[in-house]
């Protein structure tokens, strides 16, 4: 594995797609019970998916692995807490490690250091994203975000990868903050029929 | 500007304006004063959880869309940690055995047998004496319950009998559930024995003078179940709910310390059985 950050992975099952093994909820469960060996197959299986999230929310690098390092501990401290029953443990990860990033994001400090950053890192960020963005499950989720209305699409991925709040998706976009609200529920229901999410 | 409509606006229409959060709630958009206005809504409103459920498994989906490999630096440094992390306890003491999903189930009989054995649950060891299934799982959440709370069950012996017969019976089924404002809810339900089980664990505390207040709904109407008793250690001992009817839900309220005649505040867990 080279040390190349934010180079794409090919997952040979999308979480919450057919095929999509339970064993990842199972693994985190044993996890929870202090098995450091469950664990290491929990990070194989969701360290891509956090890291990913994270620097996409960041840009920053090295933030980014800050992040998620304390993203992939809340997993091991938390683990005893998964609820199967509310959710896959794919979306329990997603939660968290999207929280760990939005949290970073709404730091003053941070936002700061983000808006220095991302002049430099902007080539870099646009390669990346493009590289991700034309492989592996991307594909099915970037044909089914084309689906959608372009007011949908541009405040769901402002609110999710941009790291924004709905009054901000509001403000960046000109619309009424109702609006923005609706276009977000209606974006989802939407891409989640067209993604098949049960 | 702020989404709070004026008084005139009926009960239904600031329902379906609280519904719309829907989608910025699963996008993690929400300020902490509207998420949690949002999360009450939620405990109140299975389908509004339903569909909460369906968004963050697609934000899930966009999450996956944009992996990327970290470095092997950031392994090392989270394994280095987690040798020195101490993980939280679970919410409750077990988990639901929803059948083969969950690979443990073996160690779950090997700790009931292990309590059992100790002989420090009176009531438990008929338990033991069925084979493996889901209400063992259940007894060991109420098992560890009842030794916190021994005195308590042996002081009444009737409601002891109707919580054995409950666990035993072989179609009970348990169910955790998050409780609004935190904490978590656990129910052991039998058709066969027409009864439930109610148990929580690391409820808020609440104001002197209030306590919590459990209800059926349903066709029938309003029942009050009673008053959960006093946590120890987080945890309230089993209450005993029978005489259930088809569509009734489970519902708990904060209410004077006396109790009720019918629910007077906003419940923070509404369950359809």
């Amino acid at each position: 594995m080279a040390d190349v950050p934010g180079r794409p992975v090919r997952m040979d099952h999308p979480p919450g797609g057919p095929g999509w093994p339970d064993e990842l909820g199972a693994l985190i469960k044993l996890a929870g019970r202090g098995d450091e060996q469950a664990f290491s197959a929990v990070y194989e299986q969701v360290a891509p998916t956090v890291f990913g999230l994270v620097l996409r929310v960041l840009r920053d690098p090295a933030q980014a692995e800050e992040v998620a390092q304390e993203v992939l501990l809340d997993v091991w401290r938390t683990a005893s807490r998964f609820e199967p029953g509310r959710g896959s443990a794919q979306a329990w990860v997603a939660t968290i490690a999207h929280r760990r990033a939005v949290d970073r994001v709404r730091s003053a400090e941070a936002s700061a250091r983000r808006d220095d950053q991302s002049a430099a890192q902007q080539t870099d960020y646009d390669t990346v994203a493009e590289a991700v963005e034309a492989k592996l499950e991307s594909e099915r989720v970037r044909r089914c975000l084309g689906t959608l209305t372009e007011l949908q699409r541009e405040s769901i991925v402002l609110a999710y990868y941009g790291g924004y709040s709905y009054r901000e998706v509001a403000d960046l976009l000109g619309t009424a903050l109702g609006t923005v609200k609706t276009r977000m529920r209606d974006g989802l229901i939407r891409l989640r029929d067209c993604l098949g999410v049960t | 500007m702020r989404s709070f409509p004026g008084r005139n606006h009926s009960l239904r229409l600031r329902r379906a304006d609280l519904h719309t959060l829907a989608g910025p709630y699963a996008l993690n958009a929400l300020p902490p004063r509207d998420r949690e206005r949002f999360e009450r809504h939620l405990a109140a409103c299975p389908a509004c959880a339903e569909e909460v459920r369906g968004l963050r498994e697609t934000t899930a989906r966009l999450a996956a869309a944009t992996a990327a490999a970290p470095t092997d630096r950031l392994k090392e440094k989270v394994f280095a940690e987690v040798t020195r992390t101490r993980q939280l306890p679970p919410v409750s003491a077990g988990q639901p055995a929803a059948g083969s999903r969950w690979l443990a189930a073996d160690r779950w009989v090997a700790a009931v047998r292990r309590r059992v054995r100790s002989g420090r649950q009176p009531w438990a060891r008929p338990v033991a004496l069925i084979a493996a299934g889901a209400f063992l799982v259940a007894a060991v959440v109420f098992g560890s319950m009842a030794l916190i709370t021994q005195h308590r069950l042996s002081q009444a012996q009737a409601g002891d009998h109707m919580l054995a017969a409950v666990l035993t019976a072989p179609d009970a089924k348990m169910t955790d559930t998050a409780v609004t404002g935190g904490g978590t809810a656990t129910i052991v339900m039998s058709h066969l024995a027409d009864a439930l089980a109610f148990s929580s664990a690391h409820l808020p505390g609440l104001p002197a003078g209030k306590a919590y207040e459990l209800w059926l709904m349903g066709p029938p109407g309003e029942r009050s179940v009673g008053m959960l008793p006093h946590p120890a250690h987080g945890m309230t001992s089993p209450v005993v709910a029978t005489g259930l009817h088809s569509g009734d839900m489970v519902e708990l309220t904060v209410e004077p310390a006396g109790g009720s005649p019918h629910p007077t505040s906003a419940p923070v867990l509404l369950m359809v059985l």
